[in-house]
Order: C-alpha cells, then sequence, then structure tokens
C-alpha cells in the first residue's frame, strides 16, 4: 500500500523516536510512505479556542491529503486522528458546514471533499498489514516479556466516529504485541488517561494522571508500558520523572511506541528506531528481552 | 424567576453557590445551545454517569452532569468565569458513556470558545498555541534534544528529512476564518 503520512505537531519537533521507527518497521511490511507538504497543525489545540477554525485545519490537511490522489493516510498521532475523523464525521453529516469549510479552503485553492480512508498506525498494522505479514517479519520474538498496553483516549472515543477500535475494552494493541511473543497484561487501569491535556492548565493534576497510571503500571510486574501515542508518550517517557516527583513514588518503569516494539523484535537497529532518544530505562528491557542497546540483529 | 432556577439546582456544590445571587441568562443559553449540534443537554437526567467515570473529578473536582445542569438553567456566564471548564482532560469518557446521547465534553468545548470569545478566564497557554499556529502553522517549531547519553541531536542528524514548512498563503486563509467565525 502507498499511503500519505501525516505527521502533526509533536511527532515531528519532538517525539522523533515514533517517527524514526515508523520510517523504518512500515516499509519493511509493504507500508511505502508518501510526506505531505504545506500540512499545518491538525487542529486539536485550536479546539478549545475556536472550534470552528479547528474543523478547518483538520479539513485543510485532509484536504491536502486528498490532492495526491492517494487513498490512504496513515495518521500515527491520536490527537490528529481525534481532530481528523471529528472533522470527517462532522462534514459527512452537515452539507451547510461542509460548504462554509470549503469556501474557506477556496482562498489557497483548496478543495475538501471526504474521499480519503484515514487509518492510525494500531489499525493498519492490525487491519491492513494483519498477523500473517507480522510475524512473517519477525527476527526475533519477544518471549518472556510481560507488557503493559496504553492505547490513548483519542483513537478510543467516541466509538459514533470512526475509531481505532473498541471504546470499552479494546484489544488490537494486545493481540499486535502477541503476535511478537510477548505477553501483555490485564490492569484495571488499562483505559486511564495520560494526564496531557492538562498540561497547559493544571500541570500538577496533569503528572498526578500519569504518575498514577505508571505507578500502577509498575505495581502489577510489567516489563515496560506500550505506547501509540506521541503525547501520552512524553508523558509516560519524557516526563516520568516529573511525574514520580509529583506524586512522591519511586518510578522506573520503561516506556515506548508500539513501532519501537515491533522494530526491535523485527532485528532493526535500535538507534534506527529512536531508542536511543527514550529518557526512561530502556537499556533494562531490552537487557530483558535478550539484546543489548546498541544493536539488535540476532 | 431566578428563585426557580435555584430550586432546580438539586445538588449543592462550590459552583452553584455562585450561582445562588446570578440570574439565568437565557440568551447565552441559546447560543451554547447552537453550538453544541444535536447533544442538547435536556435531555439529560442527572444519572452521574458521566462524572463517576471522569479522571479530572477525583483530581479537580469537574462534575461534568452538573456542568450540563447548569448549562441547561443558563447559568453560561458563571460556568465560563469559574475556571471550572479548563479542568478536562478531554478523556472522551462521558462522551462515550451517557445513555442520553449528552456528550458534556462538547458543552465544556463550547463553554471554552465562548470564554475566549467573552474574554473570560482562559488559561494563557491556549492563546499561545493559536498565535503559534498563526506564525508558523504548527504549535512549535523542531526542537534539539538530548539522547539518554546526553548527546544533543536534531532531525539532522538524527537522519530525519527536513521539517516541512507551511507557506504564507496559509497564514492569511487562517488569519481570515478566525475572523469570520468571530463575527457569527
Amino acid at each position: 500500500m502507498k499511503a500519505a503520512v501525516y505527521w502533526g505537531c509533536v511527532i515531528p519537533t519532538i517525539q522523533y523516536g515514533y517517527e524514526m521507527s515508523i520510517r523504518a518497521v512500515m516499509p519493511r511490511l509493504g507500508i511505502e510512505l508518501v510526506d505531505l507538504d504545506n500540512v499545518s497543525c491538525c487542529g486539536t489545540p485550536v479546539q478549545s479556542v475556536n472550534m470552528f477554525a479547528a474543523l478547518y485545519l483538520a479539513a485543510r490537511n485532509l484536504a491536502i491529503a486528498e490532492k495526491t490522489g492517494l487513498s490512504d493516510l496513515l495518521l500515527p498521532c491520536n490527537g490528529c486522528y481525534l481532530s481528523i475523523s471529528q472533522a470527517k464525521h462532522f462534514l459527512s453529516h452537515d452539507e451547510k458546514l461542509k460548504e462554509e469549510i470549503n469556501s474557506s479552503l477556496k482562498e489557497e485553492n483548496l478543495r475538501y471533499e471526504g474521499s480519503i480512508k484515514i487509518w492510525h498506525t494500531i489499525n493498519l498494522l492490525h487491519d491492513f498489514v494483519k498477523e500473517e505479514k507480522v510475524r512473517e517479519a519477525m527476527r526475533h520474538p519477544l518471549k518472556g516479556l510481560k507488557l503493559a498496553v496504553h492505547y490513548g483516549c483519542h483513537i478510543l472515543r467516541p466509538s459514533t466516529h470512526d475509531t481505532v477500535d473498541d471504546a470499552e475494552n479494546p484489544r488490537k494493541m494486545d493481540e499486535l504485541i502477541e503476535w511478537l511473543g510477548a505477553k501483555t497484561t490485564a490492569y484495571p487501569e488499562k483505559l486511564d488517561c495520560c494526564g496531557y491535556m492538562l498540561l497547559l492548565s493544571h500541570p500538577d493534576a496533569a503528572f498526578t494522571f500519569t504518575g498514577l497510571k505508571l505507578k500502577a503500571v509498575q505495581d502489577w510486574g510489567a516489563d515496560a508500558l506500550v505506547v501509540s501515542c506521541p503525547s501520552c508518550q512524553m508523558m509516560f517517557d519524557m516526563r516520568q520523572k516529573s511525574a514520580a516527583a509529583t506524586i512522591g513514588a519511586k518510578l522506573s518503569i520503561p516506556a515506548l511506541y508500539y513501532t519501537q516494539l515491533l522494530g526491535i523484535a523485527m532485528g532493526i537497529e535500535t538507534e534506527k528506531l529512536g531508542l536511543h532518544l527514550n529518557r526512561s530505562p530502556i537499556d533494562e528491557l531490552l537487557r530483558k528481552a535478550g539484546l543489548t542497546s546498541t544493536t539488535a540483529s540476532p | 424567576m431566578p428563585i426557580k432556577a435555584r430550586v432546580a439546582i438539586p445538588i449543592s456544590m462550590s459552583i452553584t453557590d455562585l450561582t445562588t445571587t446570578k440570574k439565568p441568562d437565557l440568551a447565552l443559553r441559546l447560543k451554547i445551545l447552537a453550538k453544541i449540534g444535536e447533544q442538547k443537554p435536556y435531555n439529560c437526567f442527572q444519572c452521574i454517569r458521566c462524572t463517576s467515570g471522569c479522571p479530572s473529578m477525583k483530581m479537580l473536582e469537574l462534575k461534568p452532569h452538573e456542568i450540563v445542569n447548569l448549562a441547561r438553567l443558563g447559568f453560561i456566564e458563571e460556568l465560563i468565569t469559574s475556571g471550572i471548564v479548563w479542568t478536562c482532560a478531554t478523556c472522551l469518557k462521558c462522551k462515550e458513556r451517557c445513555p442520553q446521547a449528552v456528550a458534556p465534553v462538547d458543552l465544556i468545548f463550547a463553554l471554552r470558545n465562548l470564554a475566549v470569545e467573552k474574554e473570560a478566564k482562559v488559561p494563557e497557554s491556549f492563546l499561545h498555541s493559536l498565535s503559534a499556529i498563526l506564525e508558523t502553522g504548527f504549535i512549535q517549531k523542531p526542537q534539539n534534544t538530548v539522547t539518554r547519553k546526553l548527546e544533543k541531536v536534531n532531525r539532522e542528524k538524527l537522519g530525519l528529512p527536513v521539517f516541512c514548512e507551511t507557506d504564507e498563503k496559509f497564514k492569511a486563509a487562517f488569519f481570515k476564518v478566525l475572523e469570520q467565525s468571530q463575527e457569527e
């Protein structure tokens, strides 16, 4: 499949590990990625300020993606996925709104049709690439690892939109991990929010959300937390120390993207997966998986 | 009339205290209802399922069912000046679980939009994001970062392609969109 990819703000400006691991694993699984030119913010940061402007931004990026003529668009970030799936939902149910947005888009000679299909990393791997291909690409099964999964709110809800998995009992990421030979742990805090969206207005509360979830993952004995959203990963990985200080606990739990984990299992060098950028104790996880941190070749 | 409204608020709480000396504002109520489409707060029967699953309830005392109730009574001004609407983490569980399809989170977003419009209490950083997007198309430019071994890196060093820039035409178009939506 040849798919357009829209990276958003968070991934290409700071969460480089996600971008690197996606660029490393996707072509090996038959997904050719086409970067988009002249795109802008997805609209999520503007929703609180001006919902119409947020819809405009989402539709603008969709219109640019549609212009490529490709029929599939990958949105690796959960925030972008929500904003863009929401815009698709609203604009397909409201002809008048669609025309209003399109008349604003005309300024840049763009037009939103609603023709492109959107994917998130998780359902693209689970529903399109599928089990057989993922297993085939594996060089280094992750036997013996017990992992906790964090989906991130914005690809699961609201189920009235085109979401990635079941809103209350998501399983796709769990299955993706099981295909790699590792086990996932069912823990009560699985659907708890990371707190990222409160970072702007209530940072202490945000870090308490993050800390309590990490503490739970640690207490249930997971070897790592596997994440699919750059904002969540920023909290769990980059800000793990702030979270620990906020809740007054010792936290030492590796947090990584599913695509990084997949890359490890595929035998890709850890530096190509951006694993040297994770701040959480990844080396410990690699040791448990029987790997060293520089190279993952079997 | 305000007395009737006071009696109708079923649960005592800090934000309700704000409303006891105020009159409901029916015009503002209509304005908010127009912003949230089909998910009308009238349908709410205060089952409190939203609040029982709300992560911000534990930490910041956000009670989505009370927001819905206050909005349908017309205490809009009080809601947007209290700052309570900025405690939502937008996890969307309330929208998912409401048996009446009311979507408290959509109402919270509509109230935030109105707070911005009326220049009420808005956390500054939300407005900073907007001006960054107006300026560059994104909330931020690519940042320098460090590896676990404290080696400085950037996109180029990591072998990533050049970050796509948004062209000048976008800024003018986006500015026009912001102006238009404020007029409506």
